[in-house]
């Protein structure tokens, strides 16, 4: 009979996203433990359980078993299934937190993935749809995953009530491409999108004008978007938001966004946004920070080739990430310093050799 | 010796010759392609020749692979010998090995690898007849020697073997036909050989090779024949086969047993054994944490692998200067299950055979590997410790001097306590490379001196394997310490208020800071009181400030390894960080892995963990990003921009998409600013573009590439870039990176392999690791495309099991055959149609859509017809099936309204009614209707309607589709792991363990055939009462008439005759008897001519069957004569054969 594969072991609440994404491409059982177990309020938090859900919903045959405390969780993966899936998102956490899994996992699907979210659109501990839409799906476009991958805004949703919709389209794939992307390039243009809700149209144009400001001196090339929802698409509660992206001539995109605070104004919004751009684009590399787990992961995925990015540091999540990588698949990243002559770069090389990931599940006709 | 003096060659200066010469001379000679000698005579032609051109270069092309064994380090060729046994394969392998190394092998035996040419090594291995060995190396093989006996023709296993090929990637295959000298007549002969010959080719493809080797000399074949097959070998090209391409795999030529002696004998032997096994490894690279399959044992983990010195070396570049390969090169022959050299490995000792008369002194002689190296043991002066004490231990591939041992013993001890967490970790990793000592080189001498030797090793140099690392990293750490402290006194991340130590910034480069570093929390403290009043200056040094801390910060990063804190150590990601920003207390110096440091970061970390929330989004921080505020400081990042400040920048930026990416890396080097590497850049600029336009001005038509070329580049330059990625890096971390490359020797340690594997060892049957895909070690439902075999004499039934070969598995399963009902269902077929696919799904390990099988009803050799019983590919894994069954429930009618009626007996209760409430029902007789609701009286009848009355006789049923799932059933052929390798007998069906168990098939007496006896059938009269057929018109009236009992009118009246009638009637009469007795006359005398001609013939055939008789009795005798001889002949050749 079924011999039970080596599970995967994890400990504690952090991290919990790319490790069930890791299982669940990998199909190998995931135990994670001692999720908050010292904690006043132990166990799993709502967005959590929810999660759990969502990605059971998308795969045919997953075995989640979550203990009587709430503290441990087993899953046992099946296949990715895909489909026409809804999924409501608690307002504890923001669309993006459950939206950037299931990017990880929808190309690998039996189905093309057609997934509903409604929740919040945007907040300010997750990426906002606008990134995913501007950013993240044009990473995905790097390995291949292209025809009919769209985000859909239908509806935004700001904290605390929500009342936003999205849907994410993704189609199936064989086999990832290998990526191959050292090339920084210059920034030729930044875009940006300035969202407002359930606030005065004003707010957006106001973030507009003091991010020009400050970003005209380097690039004549700049498009800010205002995008304000009224009625029945603005959701339930007020706020606005700036989301901008500099895309250089080699197609690689920085991003940063800042969104509304009780008691800030629209301009300091801007000022962070605007600002926080300026440091994405001097960390360098060809991959945007909040980005380099989905690079990485789809390096490893690629084909039995030598893969290379560069990218800037990695982030704290970035380094767990590896670390799990390595015990899913075995895969170990070669990091050496992007430019040897140049001693001012912080940029990293990243390179592996890819498993040569095939979806499985695809049905053959 | 005197000069010998020739005449002087004088041309001819007159005659034909000369004329020739002149002329030849005149003549401009042709270089180059002939365009007249090939112009097509005619448009029409011109025009075939064209299309005939275009269809041959499409017929070249095939879809382009990727091909992944490495051109420097090839593993060698699979070479398999094939065919039914007595045909000839130990006489082949013998004399292809005695080609190749001028050894002559008793006993061919696993394995046999060989150097066969400057860049070529072949391992040959025989295929037993058993179908289970036939499976395996059919997956494995990348020649096939297919030998056939030609005196006798083609057998069942050729085809078997040629189907199982089919189904698992075709290899190249040459035919080899033997016996041929059993064929006496020449004329008999060719016509063999050519009947032979058109029925291989029909099997594989048209113009395949076919070898005829001739009688056998001295036990081999002719010398001149396996020097032609040995040609063929060599120049043998190999596509890639998509299956072995996309995983590692390894033909064992070695297996030894490491389970500890003293386990075995408390378990009697029947405890789960450690078994290594050798091999070079093929297909794709081995990555440590595969999980493998061993096909005829099952899935198991690697316990560990490891890179062993190729035992069959290819000759290197410069010993081999010459195109051919030299008389010392070819005696290399690698084959430890053979007795080649005189050691034989067995599967847990090794056998040296000595020749002769052994004696010590005698060195002079030629001496055997295995005698060399018991030499060699008995040479050795000094005893293992000591061997350890005088070994030098490099910390680093590179490094230049060695550590010594003896140094400080007591540091060392200590050493090794305290960092024996880290030991446990690495050991895996760090055992062979690091030592160079004499005692790695042997790997032979038994695996017990080899613990002994590693646990000695850890004891005596913990320090330098705590911590395994690429060298030149940990000592630029250790070179800068100073970097690290300083980092944190000018990281603007902190506050704003760093300045008050700033000031001597600029010496902070030059290194000298160490003295600073004991005031810098003081200093801190200053600067917050002291900011406000010094903000302008502040502000007016913070870009510069700001920029040499990210430069420095960047400085002393390039000196962190990324690779090692990542991997190799224990620190968690918000320490790494950390570190990074720690200020001087955090004191992280090249030993940054160092305990306290460990306990300190660890608290912190606890701290955090406490609000620490899952986020993507690292939260802007404002008061950070307050640094943008200044103007110098958003001035530097202007070189990032396409309208960068840069001078040589600035006009190039709209040219930079158009130029493409070599523009740009030409580009991305004149940051630097300086004038020489600017001048040096425009000019490789220059010349990419006048080679562009070179391209394009002589031939716009050769710079473009087509699909397939350019599909092909692409790959060439990405296997380019994997070679060239990890060169430079030493093999053990390369190996973590990238895995085992295929062509290196491994040693794969295996964990609970099965005792039996090892009691029951055999290496005539080959052993193959195969590495698994992450996704095939799952299990699911296989949705397959299945064919029977033509050739299969059973249809294959639903619920039967079956044994499939697919991926490197074999396995036994039970199938579920379906085929597609009109796309809406799955539909559930009980046997498999003829000539046609069908679906099957059955329960298994995941294969990868794509992946081709066969399928056998039973692997034992008894079987005397075509063993494989159906082929296919995988079509679909999921975790679950649909497959629904079609379900008829059948009911009669009751009561009977006009168009209503009540139906029972189709089910049981009302819940099952109200389930099927608005189905639709049917009648034989086509009369369509539809269940309205359960009735209360009978449990389950329920009211129906029809489109119209229905009779009382008529059965009413209902179509309905009840969902099945296979039977959760897997069962691996374990074949390896049995004594009698061939009879490995899974899941019998239940007829077969009737058979075998003598029992009654149990039957239902509703079930037997008992005679049908029909009764004729009767009517009875209509009787239509006399009231209503008096009450009925006339024509509804049964017309009813007595037989007429009286005479009728003319019976009544006698007829009286004229006398010329009278005359007339006798006259009539009497002719007509007259006419009678003559036939009946004429009749007699024809029967007795009849009767006369009867008996002559008679006696004839008599006569000629007493003839016949004799004759055959002639030839029988003659041709019990010649049985009888034959039968003899037979008995003395002793061997079993099968006929097609």
């Amino acid at each position: 009979m079924a011999q039970a594969t080596n599970a995967l072991q994890f400990s504690g609440h952090l991290h919990l996203r790319h490790r069930l994404v890791l299982s669940i491409l990998s199909g190998k059982a995931v135990k994670i433990d001692k999720i908050r177990s010292e904690d006043k309020n132990p166990g799993l938090r709502d967005y959590e359980v929810s999660l759990l859900r969502l990605l059971e919903r998308i795969t045919n045959g997953t075995i989640i078993e979550i203990s009587v405390t709430g503290t441990a969780i087993l899953l046992k993966p099946g296949v990715i299934a895909g489909g026409l899936v809804t999924h409501d998102c608690p307002l504890s956490r923001s669309i993006g937190y459950f939206l950037e899994p299931v990017i990880m996992l929808a190309p690998f699907s039996k189905k093309p993935l057609q997934l509903t979210l409604r929740g919040i659109t945007s907040d300010d501990r997750d990426l906002s749809v606008d990134l995913i839409r501007t950013v993240t799906l044009p990473q995905l476009e790097l390995f291949g995953v292209s025809d009919g991958l769209e985000l859909r805004i239908k509806k935004r949703g700001s904290p605390p009530l929500g009342g936003g919709e999205v849907q994410y389209l993704c189609p199936a794939v064989k086999q990832l491409k290998t990526l191959n992307f050292v090339e920084r390039g210059k920034v030729k243009r930044i875009r940006g999108i300035s969202h407002a809700v359930r606030v005065n149209p004003q707010f957006s144009n106001r973030m507009i004008e003091v991010s020009r400001s400050i970003l005209n001196r380097y690039i004549p090339d700049i498009y800010l978007y205002s995008d304000v929802y009224k009625g029945e698409d603005s959701g339930k509660s007020p706020g606005y938001g700036l989301s901008l992206l500099a895309e250089t001539t080699t197609g690689a995109i920085h991003c940063a966004e800042a969104l509304s605070q009780p008691g800030v104004a629209p301009e300091d919004i801007a000022h962070l946004a605007s600002r926080a751009l300026l440091q994405e684009i001097q960390n360098g590399g060809c991959i945007d920070s909040h980005h380099q787990l989905l690079v990485l992961l789809f390096m490893v995925l690629g084909s039995e080739d030598v893969g290379r990015c560069r990218m800037s540091e990695p982030t704290t999540r970035t380094i767990q990430f590896l670390r799990d990588v390595k015990e899913a698949f075995g895969i170990t990243f070669k990091i050496v310093p992007a430019e040897k002559g140049d001693p001012t770069s912080t940029e990293l090389l990243y390179s592996c050799y890819g498993i040569g990931y095939v979806n499985a599940n695809r049905t053959l006709s | 010796m005197e000069q010998q003096t020739h005449k002087a060659h004088r041309p001819a200066h007159s005659g034909a010759k000369a004329d020739k010469k002149s002329k030849g001379k005149d003549k401009e000679k042709q270089h180059g392609f002939n365009e007249k000698a090939f112009a097509p005579k005619s448009g029409r032609r011109a025009d075939r020749q064209g299309r005939r051109k275009v269809e041959r270069d499409q017929t070249r092309l095939h879809v382009p692979l990727v091909d992944r064994t490495p051109d420097d380090q090839p593993p060698p060729v699979i070479v398999a010998i094939v065919g039914p046994p007595g045909v000839g394969k130990t006489t082949l392998l013998k004399s292809l090995v005695r080609r190749y190394t001028k050894q002559t092998l008793n006993e061919a035996k696993g394995p046999i690898t060989v150097v066969s040419g400057k860049k070529k090594r072949i391992t040959f291995i025989e295929c037993n007849n058993d179908l289970n060995s036939m499976i395996d190396v059919g997956k494995i093989a990348d020649l096939v020697l297919l030998m056939i006996d030609g005196s006798y023709g083609f057998e069942m296993e050729t085809f078997e073997f040629l189907n199982i090929l089919q189904s698992h990637g075709f290899p190249k295959v040459i035919g080899v036909l033997t016996h041929l000298d059993l064929i006496k007549k020449a004329a008999t002969l060719r016509a063999t050989k050519k009947a032979l010959k058109k029925r291989f080719w029909t099997e594989i493809y048209q113009g395949a090779k076919l070898f005829y080797l001739s009688g056998v000399i001295n036990g081999r074949y002719p010398d001149n024949e396996i020097l032609n097959l040995s040609r063929f070998i060599s120049v043998m090209k190999f596509r890639p086969l998509v299956f072995r391409n996309s995983h590692p795999y390894l033909l064992a030529d070695r297996l030894e047993d490491l389970t500890p002696r003293e386990q075995i004998r408390t378990s009697k032997g029947k405890c789960d054994r450690t078994v290594t096994l050798y091999g070079y490894l093929r297909g794709t690279n081995l990555r440590p944490g595969t999980k493998v399959h061993v096909p005829g044992v099952g899935d198991l983990n690697m316990k560990s692998v490891a890179a062993l010195g190729d035992p069959c070396p290819l000759p290197d570049a410069d010993s081999e200067k010459r195109r051919k390969l030299s008389e010392k090169k070819k005696l290399l022959v690698h084959a430890p299950m053979s007795d080649v050299g005189g050691v034989v490995y067995d599967k847990d000792a090794v056998y040296i055979n000595v020749p002769g008369s052994f004696t010590r002194g005698a060195t002079d002689a030629p001496q055997g590997e295995g005698e060399q190296m018991v030499m060699d043991l008995q040479d050795v002066k000094s005893t293992l410790e000591d061997a350890v004490a005088k070994s030098q231990i490099r910390l680093f591939g590179s490094s230049s001097k060695p550590l010594s041992v003896q140094a400080g013993p007591s540091r060392l001890s200590d050493a090794s306590d305290e960092s024996e967490g880290d030991e446990e970790s690495d050991a895996g990793e760090g055992s062979d490379s690091e030592v160079a000592s004499d005692f790695d080189s042997d790997e032979s001498d038994g695996d017990l001196d080899e613990g002994d030797y590693e646990t000695d090793e850890d004891g005596a140099g913990p320090s330098d394997r705590g911590r395994p690392s690429r060298r030149n990293v940990s000592r630029s750490m250790q070179a800068l310490p100073s970097h690290d402290r300083q980092r944190g006194e000018v990281d603007y991340a902190d506050s704003d208020s760093d300045l008050g130590g700033d000031d001597d910034d600029g010496a902070l480069i030059g290194g000298d800071a160490g003295a600073d570093l004991p005031d810098l929390p003081s200093s801190d403290e200053d600067a917050d009181e002291d900011s406000d009043e010094e903000v302008p200056r502040w502000k007016s040094d913070l870009a510069s400030k700001a920029q040499a801390s990210f430069a420095q910060d960047v400085r002393r990063n390039r000196r962190r390894d990324w690779t090692k804190l990542i991997y190799m150590t224990s620190l968690s990601p918000s320490e790494i960080i950390a570190s990074k920003n720690a200020s001087a207390r955090g004191a992280v110096n090249d030993n940054g892995m160092g305990d306290e440091d460990f306990f300190t970061v660890v608290k912190k970390a606890d701290e955090q963990a406490e609000e620490e929330v899952d986020t993507s989004k690292a939260p802007l921080d404002a008061q950070q990003l307050k640094a943008w505020e200044d103007e110098e400081l958003l001035d530097s990042l202007r070189h990032l921009f396409i309208t960068g400040s840069s001078a040589s920048a600035a006009p190039e930026g709209a040219d930079d998409e158009a130029a493409g990416s070599d523009a740009e890396e030409a580009e991305g080097t004149d940051e630097g600013d300086n004038g020489a590497a600017r001048a040096a850049a425009l000019a490789k600029k220059k010349e990419l573009l006048k080679r562009k336009f070179d391209e394009q001005y002589d031939d716009p038509e050769s710079s473009k590439m087509d699909f397939y070329e350019e599909q092909k580049d692409q790959m060439a330059r990405q296997l380019e870039l994997n070679r060239a990625e990890f060169e430079g890096i030493d093999p053990e971390a390369r190996a973590l990176v990238e895995g085992y490359r295929p062509g290196t020797y491994v040693r794969i340690e295996l964990e609970n392999v099965p005792c039996e594997l090892i009691e029951n060892f055999d290496p005539s049957y080959p052993i193959i690791v195969g590495g698994l895909l992450p996704s095939e070690e799952r299990f699911g439902y296989l949705q397959v495309r299945i064919k029977r075999h033509r050739w299969s004499t059973k249809t294959l039934k639903t619920n039967d099991p079956l044994i499939f070969s697919m991926g490197w598995r074999r396995f036994q399963s039970i199938p579920i055959y379906s085929l597609d009902d009109h796309s809406i269902r799955m539909r559930m077929l009980k046997y498999t149609p003829e000539h046609m696919h069908c679906y099957a799904t059955f329960y298994g390990p995941v294969s990868l859509p794509n992946t081709g099988f066969c399928a056998l009803n039973s692997v034992s050799g008894e079987l005397a017809g075509f063993r494989i019983s159906a082929t296919g590919v995988v079509l679909d894994i999921d975790r679950s099936a649909k497959i629904m069954k079609k379900l008829k429930l059948t009911g009669v009618p009751y009561k009977i309204f006009k168009n209503t009626a009540f139906i029972k007996d189709m089910f049981t209760s009302a819940l099952e009614v109200a389930k099927f409430e608005g189905a639709n029902i049917r009648t034989v007789s086509g009369l369509r209707g539809q269940v309205k609701k359960a009735l209360a009286k009978p449990d389950g009848a329920f009211r129906a309607t029809f489109e119209d009355k229905i009779l009382m006789s008529d059965i009413v049923f209902l179509r309905a589709w009840y969902s099945i799932q296979p039977r959760k059933f897997y069962n691996p052929v374990t074949s390896l792991l049995l004594s009698h390798k061939s009879e490995w007998s899974g899941m019998r069906l239940t007829g077969q363990v009737r058979r075998e168990e003598g029992l009654k098939t149990p039957t239902n007496v509703n079930s037997t055939y008992k005679p049908v006896e029909r009764a004729p059938r009767r009517f009875n009269t209509l009787k239509v009462p006399k009231k209503l057929q008096a009450a009925l018109p006339y024509a509804s009236k049964p017309k009813l008439v007595k037989a007429q009992h009286r005479q009728t009118y003319m019976q009544k009246r006698a007829v009286v005759l004229e006398p010329e009638e009278k005359k007339a009637i006798a006259l009539m009469q009497q002719i007509r008897a007259l006419r009678k007795d003559q036939v009946a006359r004429r009749k007699g005398k024809q029967e007795e001519r009849r009767a006369a001609h009867r008996q002559k013939l008679e006696k004839e055939e008599a006569k000629k069957g007493e003839k016949d008789k004799e004759k055959r009795k002639e030839y029988m005798r003659a041709a019990g004569m010649k049985a009888k001889q034959e039968s003899a002949e037979e008995s003395g050749r002793a061997r079993k054969r099968r006929k097609t």
